[in-house]
């Protein structure tokens, strides 16, 4: 199985403006007084391999989009994907280069919920447009094509629902079954967020797992059903969990707002004794040290309350691959 | 796994404030004891002169997120009830922990009883 992350950001879509440029070139350029480099090449390995992430690299800006890669694509094993937040405008391009090669024009979605940061890149995924293209939007909401059509309606966006090529279907999911769908079993479960949401659990025929768990609040007044998402976590590959907030504001100012903490995300893994943990939809007003700051915090959690196996602890950033 | 007894708890008055210290570590097996300890802890500083809570976290190895929030739960029975939350004597590691979470920022937090008082 291979996790390919197309969007990461919570919330609202972000794009690195012209002063923050600045910052990382200004700050490249420190990292590597004296040195002088031969060629480009030289120039970009010493990019990735010797400057910290926030200044070589970003954690992107694009909302919530994420492909489980698992199966045989020259075997026919469809697409899977969870959300489509404005990460799956990349994915859509993505994808039209890879059906060329010869993968399967078949895509299931699986859909956490419907807030616009979650489907805010399905009007311009390219291929809905492509006739021979078979999408199927599975969600545990009953409204999810209300959803969508509502926000390609004219006074939203230019191309209704209905123009779109490929054969469209939905499909809604209920929590506490067990569904096989392309290459992967999938199981879901509910989640506590304004108009609610869900997690899904992804197995595939290796026995690899991953859990795909965003915009969940887990409540102060509700600990004791935390022993529920420990076992729908249980034992995975990777949990990709929601950490847009401190633990602080979680349960004060942002009480409520539907998120949970990378101290909490940390200690359900622990307790469900999962062998990773990406850390997922950032704050949209965070910069790149300031993630790069949290996640390091989170490692630092995680060796200080570890009392088994280590949980490795990643970052989720656009562009990053995680092999299972 | 540890049980619910583990976590020891004893509570003095100092300067008419109730100094509450609990035990061992907080985690997912003591956590609901460390909860209801708390409770208890506020309702008797409610009725104290000084209308105060410190938890001596001294005696406190660790404390994972189920700790903390159970602190928050305490800190709102508190405000409710009119009474003031410290922390004091946390060891390197459950500062480091506060500082995290963030939980330095809802909380004052004390290297001694007294700073806390
Ligand atoms: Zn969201
Ligand atoms: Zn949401």
């Amino acid at each position: 199985m291979l996790i390919r992350f197309w969007g990461t950001r919570g919330s609202l879509p972000v794009a690195a403006t012209a002063s923050i440029v600045q910052e990382k070139v200004a700050g490249a350029l420190l990292a590597a007084s004296g040195r002088s480099f031969a060629d480009l090449d030289e120039a970009r390995a010493f990019t990735r391999n010797e400057l910290d992430f926030a200044t070589g690299g970003t954690f992107g800006g694009a909302t919530t989009c994420v492909e489980i890669a698992a199966g045989d694509p020259d075997a026919g094993d469809p697409y899977i994907l969870c959300d489509m937040g404005s990460g799956l405008r990349s994915f859509g391009l993505d994808a039209m280069r890879r059906c060329a090669a010869g993968h399967a024009r078949v895509y299931h979605f699986f859909m956490s919920h419907l807030h616009w940061d979650h489907i805010m890149g399905f009007p311009f995924f390219v291929p809905a447009f492509d006739p021979n293209a078979h999408i199927v939007i599975h969600s545990g909401h009953e409204d999810a094509e209300t959803a969508l059509r509502r926000q390609q309606e004219e006074i939203s966006f230019p191309v209704a629902f209905d123009w779109l090529r490929a054969k469209i279907e939905f499909r809604t999911l209920k929590p506490g079954e067990v569904y096989q769908i392309g290459a992967v079993q999938v199981e879901v479960m509910e989640q506590h967020h304004s108009h609610s949401s869900f997690g899904y659990r992804f197995t595939d025929a290796d026995g690899k797992i991953a859990v795909f768990s965003t915009d969940s609040e887990h409540k102060m007044e509700k600990m004791h059903g935390e022993a529920d998402v420990e076992a729908f976590f249980g034992n995975a590959d990777l949990v990709i969990c929601d950490t847009m907030y401190s633990l602080a504001d979680s349960v004060s100012m942002k009480e409520d707002w539907g998120h949970s903490s990378n101290v909490v995300a940390i200690d359900l893994c622990h307790g469900a004794r999962a062998k990773r943990l990406a850390l997922f939809h950032h704050e949209p007003v965070y910069s790149d040290a300031d993630i790069a700051r949290m996640h390091a915090e989170s490692i630092r959690y995680e060796e200080l309350t570890r009392e088994h196996a280590p949980l490795e602890v990643l970052c989720a950033y656009d562009g990053l691959e995680v092999v299972l | 796994m540890r049980k619910a007894e583990d976590m020891q708890w004893s509570s003095t008055e100092r300067q008419g404030c109730v100094v509450a210290s609990p035990d061992g570590r907080v985690d997912e097996a003591t956590a609901q004891a460390f909860a209801d300890h708390l409770a208890s802890s506020v309702t008797l500083a409610a009725e104290s002169p000084g209308r105060k809570l410190v938890v001596d976290f001294a005696g406190l190895d660790y404390m994972s997120s189920r700790g903390l929030r159970a602190l928050t739960l305490a800190k709102r029975q508190a405000d409710t009830a009119g009474v003031t939350m410290a922390l004091a004597r946390p060891n390197a590691v459950m500062r480091e922990i506060l500082a995290i979470s963030r939980y330095d920022k809802l909380f004052p937090v004390s290297d001694t009883i007294e700073g806390a008082l």
